[in-house]
C-alpha cells in the first residue's frame, strides 16, 4: 500500500510517497509559513488520504531537507522568524522588570553621591552637614542657600565653624555635584510613579496586595509574571533570598524564612511575622494568577481578610 | 607564539591555548584575542567560558565535528561556544542553533547576520515538536541546556534529529539538576541512564576550566 505523507516546514508544504517527493508548494515568505494551513489544505484536497509521518517516515523526511539547496531559506526564514518572537516577546512585565532594576540602581547610584557630595562639603560647611539627617532636604537647602545665611541660622561665626570658606569656584564644584544628585532623586520618583502606573494596567492586585516596589522585584526576582503565577506561595516566601537559600543548601548555613515580603508593613507590624509572612505569600500567589489570567481584581478584599488574619 | 595544529581536526593550540581560524577576519563579537599568522587569522577560544573548549583540554580525543557538518546546537545562548563551532564546520557547514530565552537570543541573531553559517531558532528544546519543522537531520547534536531533565532532553532530540552512526556531545551541569548531591553521583547517574538507551563513547570531567561539570560524548547506534 502506497501511504502518503503530507510535511508542513519553515520552507513548505510537501507530499512524499515511498520515499519521494510528490507534491510541494514552496512558502514565498514567512507570511506562507504563518498561514500554512491554507496550503496544507489545497494538497490534502487534492491527495485526499495524507497521513502525518511518525517514526521511520520523519526520520526519512528530515534526512531529505539536509540538503544543500535548502539551507539558504533555512537561513532566511528562521532568522526573520526569530526576530519576530524576540519582538513579540516584549510585554509589560518586562518594562516593570527594567524599572524596578532602574530603581535600584539609582538609589545606589544616590547614595554614592550623596556620601561624596557630604564628604565634600564637610571641608566648607561641616555643622550643616551634620545638622540635617533627611538627604533630600540636605541637598535642596546646601544649594539654595549661601555660606552666611547658613552659619547665621546656626548660630555660628567664621571664627566658630570648622569649616574654610572656599572660593567661589571650589564651591561652584561642589554645588554641580548637588545638582546632579538631586536629579537622580528626580529620576528616581518619576520611574517610581511610572512603576505605578504600568503595574495598575498590568498586575492591579499584586500592586494593591504590595506596592509597587515590593510587587515588582516579585517579578523581577520570578524573571516574568507568568513564572510568578505558576509558583508555589512556598517559593514565593523565598523570592528575593536566593542568596541565602543557597548559601544553606551548600554550607548548611541558616535557612532563610522569607525574602522581600519581609519588607511588607504588614509583616514587619505582624506579632507573628512567620505566620504573617505565609498567610502574605498565599496571597500573593493568587494575585499573580489573577492578573495573569486577566482575572478580577479581588486585591481589596484580599487585604482586608490578611488584616484580620494577621493581628498586629 | 607557535599555533599548531591540535588532534582535533581545525582546532589549533599553543600549549594550554585553543584557537580557530576565524570565519569572520577582522571580527570578534566577544573580546577574543585575534592572532593574524601568514594569511590565517586565529581566535583564541576560552575553556573558562566554553565547555567544548574545556573537554577538549580534558583529554577528548575527538569532538566528531567536521567541516561541512549540520550541527544541532541546543542552549547557544550570546552564542560563544557556537560561534567556534562555525570556524569548525566551515561557510559550508550549518548549525541550527537553538535558545529558550528572548535576551540571550537576540544577542545570537546578532551573530547570525555575521556568520551565515549559524541558524537562530527560539524555541525549548524539551519540546522538539515546536521546532522539528524548523530544522532538518543533523549530523551532530551538541546540547547545554541546564535543565533538570537535561539528560531526557538529550534521548529526545537524538531519537528525531541525529543521523544513524552520528555523534551526539552533552555539557551536564550538576547544580542545575540537583544541588544536595555530589557532582560525582549525578554524573554517574546521567551516565548510566544514557547508557541504558544509547552507546556513550567519552566522558570528562570539566575542572579546573568549568566547576560541577562534565562532558558526554555518544554514538547513535
Ligand atoms: C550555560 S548556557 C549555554 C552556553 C553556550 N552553550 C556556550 O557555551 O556558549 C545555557 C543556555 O540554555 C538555555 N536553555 C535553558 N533551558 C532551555 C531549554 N529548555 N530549551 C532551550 N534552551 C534552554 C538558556 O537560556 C541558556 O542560554
Amino acid at each position: 500500500m502506497n501511504m502518503k505523507h503530507l510535511f508542513t516546514n519553515i520552507l513548505g508544504t510537501f507530499v512524499f510517497e515511498n520515499n519521494q517527493l510528490k507534491d510541494q508548494i514552496l512558502f514565498k515568505d514567512l507570511k506562507d509559513y504563518l498561514d500554512k494551513e491554507k496550503f496544507e489544505q489545497k494538497l490534502t484536497k487534492k491527495y485526499k488520504k495524507v497521513f502525518e509521518p511518525k517514526d521511520k517516515d520523519l526520520e526519512f523526511i528530515l534526512a531529505f531537507f539536509k540538503d544543500k539547496k535548502y539551507f539558504k531559506q533555512f537561513y532566511q526564514k528562521n532568522l526573520l522568524l526569530t526576530k519576530q518572537q524576540i519582538k513579540q516577546s516584549v510585554q509589560d512585565d518586562n518594562l516593570i522588570i527594567q524599572t524596578i532594576s532602574s530603581i535600584k540602581e539609582l538609589d545606589r547610584l544616590a547614595n554614592v553621591l550623596i556620601k561624596r557630595l557630604r564628604e565634600w562639603s564637610e571641608l566648607y560647611l561641616p555643622e550643616f552637614s551634620k545638622s540635617i539627617q533627611d538627604q533630600e532636604k540636605f541637598i535642596e537647602l546646601i544649594q539654595k542657600k549661601n555660606r552666611k545665611q547658613i552659619l547665621k541660622e546656626l548660630k555660628l561665626t567664621e571664627e566658630t565653624t570648622m569649616g574654610k570658606a572656599l572660593t567661589k569656584t571650589d564651591i561652584d564644584e561642589i554645588l554641580a555635584l548637588a545638582k546632579q544628585a538631586a536629579s537622580t532623586y528626580q529620576l528616581r520618583r518619576k520611574q517610581e510613579i511610572y512603576l505605578e502606573k504600568i503595574m495598575k494596567k498590568f498586575c492591579p492586585n499584586i500592586l494593591e496586595l504590595c506596592g509597587s516596589t515590593i510587587g515588582a522585584k516579585l517579578i523581577e526576582a520570578a524573571g516574568s509574571l507568568k513564572r510568578l503565577a505558576t509558583f508555589p506561595s512556598s517559593t514565593v516566601q523565598l523570592l528575593g533570598a536566593e542568596k541565602a537559600l543557597f548559601r544553606h543548601i551548600k554550607t548548611g548555613a541558616k535557612s532563610p524564612k522569607h525574602g522581600y515580603i519581609k519588607e511588607h508593613l504588614l509583616v514587619q507590624n505582624a506579632k507573628e511575622k512567620g505566620k504573617a509572612a505565609r498567610a502574605l505569600a498565599d496571597k500573593i500567589s493568587l494575585a499573580a494568577r489573577l492578573d495573569f489570567f486577566k482575572g478580577e481584581f479581588k486585591a481589596k478584599q484580599m487585604r482586608k481578610e490578611l488584616e484580620k488574619k494577621i493581628k498586629q | 607564539m607557535n599555533i599548531n595544529p591540535s588532534k582535533i581536526f581545525d582546532v589549533y593550540q599553543d600549549r594550554n591555548r585553543l584557537y580557530t581560524i576565524n570565519l569572520t577576519p577582522k571580527q570578534s563579537f566577544f573580546q577574543e584575542r585575534l592572532i593574524k599568522k601568514g594569511s590565517k587569522e586565529f581566535r583564541e577560544w576560552d575553556p573558562r567560558r566554553s565547555k567544548l573548549a574545556a573537554a577538549i583540554l580534558k583529554g577528548c580525543h575527538n569532538i566528531f565535528i567536521r567541516k561541512n557538518d549540520i550541527v544541532l546546537y541546543l542552549g547557544a545562548s550570546h552564542g560563544y561556544t557556537p560561534s567556534f563551532v562555525s570556524d569548525i564546520i566551515g561557510e559550508n557547514g550549518y548549525i541550527f542553533a537553538l535558545d529558550l530565552a528572548p535576551r540571550t537570543t537576540r544577542d545570537l541573531v546578532f551573530l547570525c547576520e555575521k556568520r551565515k553559517n549559524i541558524i537562530p531558532i527560539m524555541a525549548d528544546a524539551n519540546q522538539p515538536n515546536l521546532y522539528l519543522d524548523k530544522v532538518c537531520q543533523a549530523d551532530i547534536i551538541y546540547q547545554d541546556v541546564a535543565q533538570r531533565n537535561q539528560a531526557e532532553i538529550f534521548l529526545k532530540n537524538i531519537n528525531l534529529f541525529l543521523k544513524p552512526g552520528g555523534y551526539a556531545l552533552l555539557a551536564v551541569k550538576a547544580r542545575s539538576i540537583d544541588i544536595k548531591k555530589k557532582p560525582k553521583v549525578i554524573f554517574n547517574e546521567v551516565r548510566t541512564f544514557l547508557e541504558k538507551h544509547t552507546k556513550v563513547i567519552d566522558f570528562k570531567t570539566l575542572e579546573p576550566y568549568q566547576k560541577d561539570h562534565a562532558f558526554i560524548i555518544i554514538k547513535n547506534v
